[in-house]
């Protein structure tokens, strides 16, 4: 099927397109230099926008942790639903959709491509199980592997080969795409109630400190030649006065950088930017991380914004999790995955008028405002830890107009607002970055050659939103800017127009992309290694891995290895 | 002769994967690693009982038919029917049970699973308190005290303790067995020689030892794991247990209040609770306060006696008030192998785990008024669907009544109490053994079934007669509403 | 005025969440026939179900008020919810969550009255004559936010865990409770005329449950505090003693005050000794 949309303002980073007018053609499901114009479908553009589908860096849509916090919060559902219709299937909202209500939702937003943060190992079957049911968007899932003691214990013994031959063993087996690394050494303390409180702590019972594993899987992402960095929650996390552990994070792999590629991303940069001693001095250490990014480049981080609603954290790392129940008294999950991880899920109300909440509101934005290059920093909202991600338009408001921000700032709590950096900072974000820190920044970051671009050969996936450049000034008119953004008027997925005016006119399914990474020498899985699975795991060697038919439709992705 | 490794067991909610099948002119001959309730399965599931052909009921009678007929027929009455019921679904894989969601939908009927007559009120609790867990090997690996409360491992789920708790061996625990063993072996040797100095010197009968062991065994002060069972009666688990505490019926909850007092080292102002001295609870609270990583496992003893989800609440409550004190964690038995299994495909596709009602289009969910039990109790529904699950044999009475009034469609392998009642019967491969798919363990860690042989000629799996009803039914719909508009 | 009678016995549930004051409010007779109502899950119109008349009555009972109902209508759930103005009166047995996050306005029923009556209510009053489910006024599974204020009034007995998480408001039984009333109550009054099953206060952090009657036993994580003569229920209401007072639900450090008839329950009197 051919389509071309015809006289939008495009806006395609990648390529250097800064909103021209211009047609962008389209044949089967990628982006072509022309198409016949008599027998293609087109869609008339004009007084609109022209953009690369959304790729959302970082939000929990899939998996066991995200479904047990569904199965916690009927409360959370029962008055958002969505009717079956003759195109879609029902669901439930709000901070946690049904996994169709996701796709839906997101394509609305004309985002095509999630990437599912974390991923315990021995449940990478039901995150895929999850994904495949979540309709319109391509998807990947991180495997959490900071903590799995495989690594541990090669890390440990300095067999950075080794690990990363097992390493590239788990991402084809747990079908993943990146290396997930959530406070590291601290899950495997929590197994016995306990936590790491800075990089170069012990971990109990394993010899190796929290350096120690970012610096050797690090080495690993970079044996493997994987296409995204590692994917580092920091040790601390949500806890005042962190922003120092979240700078040597990013301080310790410094000497890895090649000059080329980031080493390190910094996921969810808003909970680790804390200063202050305690919660009553909390204050932003926004600035010292915006400085230290702006003048290296091995770092690439996403924000993590606050909104102030009702919503639902859950993160892998069990002990902040707990510390959040200590804190809030709400209803408290906890889920430790065997030799590998661990997980927490406790419902959150983030209100304007508390001092805390609107301190955290206010760092996301001064780091996105701060960081000079939009190619560092993405916009997330660490779905649903932030804030739903239906909360997105609501972000690119607050990043286009100071007035929209100082909208915002009159209505929380006035300590913090008094304390708060944003006053002091004019920038407004164009359409062009924009379109970097939802889409362009994030495909890069990831490494995603198809994705997040509309140069020829790129996948089909494509937003176009209801708004002029033209003729809106987003910085007084960001009201409409919201509106557009929150229904994408076409979104475009693998050459078909699932979305007209924010309603979704067809369900299609997307593809689930992992890397099949190929070492030149496979991991040994010798009768030794087997025989340390099952005293690990308590299931068999062979039940272990997720197999492809898993996948509705799958999206290897071959890398070549140096190891 | 082929021998086929690491099969996941479809039997109990521990699901095991480490069974060894041999196989021999596609029948399995020889069960390796498998518990009793395993061998049975595997060896005997293929039983007199099996059906083998549709079956529609004419005149009252059973007639044999095809799968075309029994399809069509299936379809009409659910397309019809105002506020259908589908149930069952623990006993099938998760793959069957996504499909059963979306006919659901379709139909507009309420979806149910067995946990509304097991655990159900435990979700009910998780619901409001939370639940602090983790999967089994991390019990395995460091659990130091081991609870079971209102369940009885040994006979229910027969591997459990050797597999995942007590008797298995961990990085950071190692296995009680042998300790065990020589206790069983002393006290064996003790109690004949008591036996035989009262019957030879005091001529005196022998006594039935008493039901509450008061005094703390010496096991009590050795390192390594500990086992508390806590029952309304001595089952066989207890006789292994370092404390056994004998609860008075439908008590529960107030003991497990007293426990979250006393770990909260607040003083009691009674002298016992459920028939249990406190003196004997400050002990066990103080075990439990003073492990390294303690858990609880409870069973349908505790979510069944009187107070029903709330005994949960209170479970939940004491043992996330216990990570305030050390790590502890607490975990449902869960009985069918994929009941687990049922519950997640049902949250991640509705935000529901059980109980979930489409009749006005969108998921709703509200056990008491949605959950099926009731909606039978209320005589609302007026057609059922039943799939793998025998609810004729296992709800109440009158629940039952109102159930085989409505017209009937069953799924399941065998001719149970429910299919003899039914109007439409499809047969169907064993999950597991005859047909491949996913099921849940009870700690929510996906397992691979395994088809092991092939099913009987005509025999279709679940997930394919309910796809071939939900493209009936998708068929008559679409007809019907081109018939309106014209 | 408007007055509703079920057109047929019922068997399947009806989702009649439009039978309320505020939605009939100023609609001919002829647009409330074409409201929609779903029974099972077919969508149909209340004139399909209900016949539809305008109500000049003289009885007292339902003089003032804009909708009365005739009749069964058990199987009718959601009536009345999210009301905020106006009188309901139904002379008949009703279903679920009747009055379900009501605002204002007021609800008599001569009848009884199935589980969630007044579920999270905010404001407004419920007149039960007859028997009322479980529930009372408890909120939505897993939510902790019950009823908010106004005030329900049973005449007959309650199933369990009437008033779980109220935070305001006053309930008033003058027959008997099941288990668990005040479950997990922050604020607000319960009044137990008759006996109540055990647990009652359970996890209770702050309010007041006064019985009137038998309680087999008082949960053991609560505190005798002392014997009072009296205790008050609401402006103008006074229960008359003596009264144990216990204190609690000290697993969740509360300081709830669980009121107990002493002269109805001398299986109580051991713990005088704490006194």
């Amino acid at each position: 099927m051919e389509l071309l949309i015809k006289n939008g303002f495009v806006f395609d980073p990648t390529n250097g397109v800064k909103g021209e007018k211009m047609d962008i053609a389209v044949s089967d499901g990628k982006i072509v230099e022309k198409v016949n114009e008599r027998k293609a479908k087109k869609i008339d553009a004009s007084g609109m926008i022209v953009m690369p589908g959304g790729v959302d860096i970082h939000c929990h849509i899939a998996g066991s942790e995200v479904n047990t916090g569904r199965l916690l919060r009927p409360e959370d559902h029962f008055k958002d639903f969505e009717r079956k219709t003759s195109t879609t299937r029902s669901g439930v909202g709000y901070s946690i959709p049904s996994t169709f209500t996701t796709g839906y939702r997101y394509a609305r937003m004309g985002y095509t491509t999630i990437m599912n943060p974390s991923m315990p190992p021995l449940e990478a079957k039901h995150t895929h199980e999850e994904l495949s049911d979540t309709p319109m968007v391509d998807k990947a899932s991180y495997p959490l592997l900071g903590d799995w003691w495989f690594v541990l214990e090669y890390l440990k013994d300095g067999k950075i080969e080794e690990c990363a031959r097992y390493i590239a063993w788990i991402m084809s087996s747990t079908k993943g795409y990146a290396i997930k690394i959530v406070n590291p050494g601290g899950l495997e303390a929590w197994g016995f109630g306990h936590n790491v409180s800075s990089i170069d702590d012990q971990v109990p019972c394993f010899c190796i400190t929290p350096r120690e594993i970012i610096r050797g899987l690090c080495k690993v992402n970079k044996l493997l030649n994987l296409p995204h960095t590692i994917h580092v929650h920091t040790n601390n996390l949500g806890k005042p006065g962190n922003y120092q552990t979240a700078l040597e994070t990013m301080k310790c792999v410094e000497d890895l950088y090649d000059g080329n590629k980031p080493a390190i991303h910094i996921t969810h940069c808003q909970f680790s930017a804390f200063k202050g001693d305690d919660w009553a001095s909390l204050q932003s250490g926004a600035e010292e991380i915006a400085n230290y990014v702006n003048t290296h480049s091995h770092v690439t981080l996403d924000m993590g914004q606050v909104i102030f609603t009702d919503t639902t954290t859950m993160t892998a790392d069990g002990p902040f999790q707990y510390t959040l129940y200590e804190l809030s008294g709400n209803k408290w999950v906890n889920h430790d995955v065997e030799t590998e991880t661990s997980a927490g899920i406790v419902p959150f109300r983030y209100r304007r008028k508390r001092y805390v909440h609107a301190v955290q509101w206010s760092i996301g934005l001064e780091l996105a405002l701060l960081i000079k290059d939009p190619w560092k920093i993405f916009m997330t909202t660490d779905h649903p830890n932030g804030g739903p991600f239906t909360s997105y338009p609501k972000i690119i408001a607050w990043f286009m107009s100071k007035k929209a921000r100082e909208a915002a700032l009159k209505r929380i709590n006035p300590r913090a607002r008094s304390r708060s950096l944003l006053p002091t900072i004019d920038r407004e974000l164009n359409f062009y970055d924009i379109a970097v820190v939802t889409r362009a920044g994030q495909a890069k970051a990831l490494g995603l050659i198809n994705k997040g671009h509309l140069g020829v050969g790129a996948d089909a996936d494509i937003a176009i939103y209801n708004v002029n450049p033209e003729k809106t000034d987003p910085s007084r008119k960001y009201k409409l800017v919201r509106r557009a953004f929150k229904r994408a008027a076409y979104t475009v997925k693998d050459g078909k127009i699932v979305v007209k005016d924010g309603e979704v006119l067809k369900h299609v399914e997307g593809a689930t992309m992992w890397l099949d990474v190929q070492s030149l020498e496979p991991a040994k899985i010798t009768d030794d290694v087997k025989r340390r699975f099952r005293e690990y795991w308590t299931v068999e060697y062979e039940n272990y891995p997720v197999t492809e038919d898993y996948l509705e439709v799958s999206n290897p992705i071959p890398i070549k290895a140096c190891v | 002769m082929p021998v086929v490794k690491a099969v996941t067991c479809p039997v109990c909610g521990s699901l095991c994967d480490d069974i060894e099948l041999t196989i021999q002119e596609g029948k399995v001959v020889k069960v390796k690693n498998g518990c009793a309730m395993c061998e049975s399965k595997f060896l005997g599931y293929n039983g007199e009982h099996r059906i083998l052909k549709p079956l529609i009921r004419k005149n009252g009678e059973f007639v044999k038919t095809s799968v075309k007929e029994a399809v069509k027929r299936a379809a009409e009455i659910l397309a019809e029917a105002n506020y259908p019921v589908l149930y069952g679904w623990s006993s099938t894989n998760c793959e069957a049970t996504r499909v059963g969601i979306e006919l659901a939908e379709e139909v507009g009927g309420v979806i149910d699973n067995t946990s509304v007559i097991c655990h159900g009120p435990s979700i009910l609790s998780v619901q409001d308190v939370g639940i602090p867990s983790c999967t089994l090997g991390q019990i395995r690996h460091r659990a130091d005290l081991v609870i079971y409360w209102g369940s009885d491992p040994w006979s229910a789920h027969p591997r459990h303790i050797e597999r995942y708790t007590a008797f298995s061996q961990g990085r950071f625990e190692n296995s009680a067995w042998r300790g065990y063993l020589t206790k069983i072996k002393a006290s064996q040797v003790r109690k004949k020689i008591e036996s035989a100095v009262r019957r030879v010197f005091l001529k005196e009968a022998p006594s039935i030892p008493p039901l509450i062991r008061r005094e703390p065994p010496p096991s009590i002060f050795r390192e390594g794991r500990k086992l508390v069972i806590i029952d309304v009666r001595r089952t066989r688990s207890a006789q292994m247990a370092d404390y056994f505490i004998q609860v008075e019926p439908n008590r529960d909850y107030e003991l497990l209040q007293a426990f979250r007092a006393l770990i909260r080292d607040e003083e009691l102002e009674v002298d016992q609770v459920a028939g249990v001295p406190v003196e004997y609870l400050e002990e066990v609270a103080d075990v439990m306060i003073r492990c390294n990583f303690g858990v609880l496992f409870f069973g349908v003893g505790l979510t069944m006696s009187s107070g029903k989800l709330r005994n949960i609440d209170a479970a939940l409550s004491l043992i996330r008030d216990l990570n305030m004190r050390t790590k502890f964690v607490i975990m449902p038995m869960r009985g069918h192998f994929n009941v687990t299994g049922a519950n997640t495909v049902s949250t991640w596709q509705t935000g529901y785990p059980y109980a979930v009602d489409f009749s006005l289009g969108y998921p709703r969910y509200n056990p008491g008024e949605t959950s099926v039990v009731d909606v039978l109790l209320r005589k609302e529904s007026d057609a059922a669907l039943v799939i793998a699950s025998d609810p004729v044999a296992n709800f109440p009475r009158k629940a039952v009544e109102h159930l085989v009034k409505n017209p009937l469609i069953v799924i399941d392998p065998h001719m149970n109490a429910t299919a003899q009642m039914a109007d439409v019967v499809f047969p169907s491969a064993f999950v597991g053994i005859e047909a491949c798919g996913t099921a849940y363990r009870m700690d929510h860690v996906p397992l691979p079934l395994k088809k092991v042989v092939e099913p009987p000629r005509g025999v279709l799996t679940d997930e394919e007669i309910l796809r071939r009803i939900l493209s009936e039914v998708k068929k008559m719909r679409k007809k019907r509403q081109v018939e309106v508009a014209a | 005025m408007i007055k509703l009678t079920p057109a047929k016995e019922f068997q399947f549930p009806i989702n009649a969440e439009c039978i309320n004051p505020d939605v009939l409010s100023g609609k001919t007779r002829e647009e409330i026939e074409k409201l929609k109502i779903w029974e099972g899950n077919k969508p149909k119109k209340i004139g399909e179900l209900f016949k539809v008349e305008e109500n000049r009555t003289e009885n007292p009972l339902e003089k003032e008020a804009a909708i009365t109902i005739h009749g069964n209508v058990s199987k009718a759930r959601r009536i009345g919810a999210d009301m905020k103005n106006g009188e309901i009166v139904i002379l008949g047995d009703v279903g679920m969550h009747l009055g379900e996050e009501m605002k204002g306005g007021k609800i008599t029923v001569h009848g009884n009255v199935d589980s969630w009556a007044g579920s999270m209510m905010k404001n407004g009053t419920i007149e039960i004559h007859g028997n009322a489910g479980n529930y009372l006024g408890a909120p939505y599974r897993g939510c902790s936010e019950g009823m908010h204020g106004g005030k329900i009034i049973v005449n007959g007995n309650v199933g369990t865990e009437a008033g779980a998480h109220m935070k305001k408001g006053i309930i008033k039984i003058y027959g008997s409770a099941g288990q668990f009333v005040g479950f997990r109550m922050c604020d607000g009054t319960i009044y137990i005329q008759k006996d109540a099953e055990p647990r009652a206060g359970a996890c209770m952090t702050s309010g007041k449950i006064v019985i009137g009657g038998f309680l087999e036993s008082v949960l053991p994580s609560f505190t005798i505090d002392s014997i009072k003569g009296k205790v008050k229920i609401e402006e103008n209401e006074v229960a008359e003693g003596p009264f144990y007072l216990f204190l609690g639900d000290r697993v969740e450090h509360g300081d709830g005050k669980l009121y107990v008839f002493k002269t109805k329950n001398p299986h109580l009197s051991h713990y005088e000794k704490y006194l």
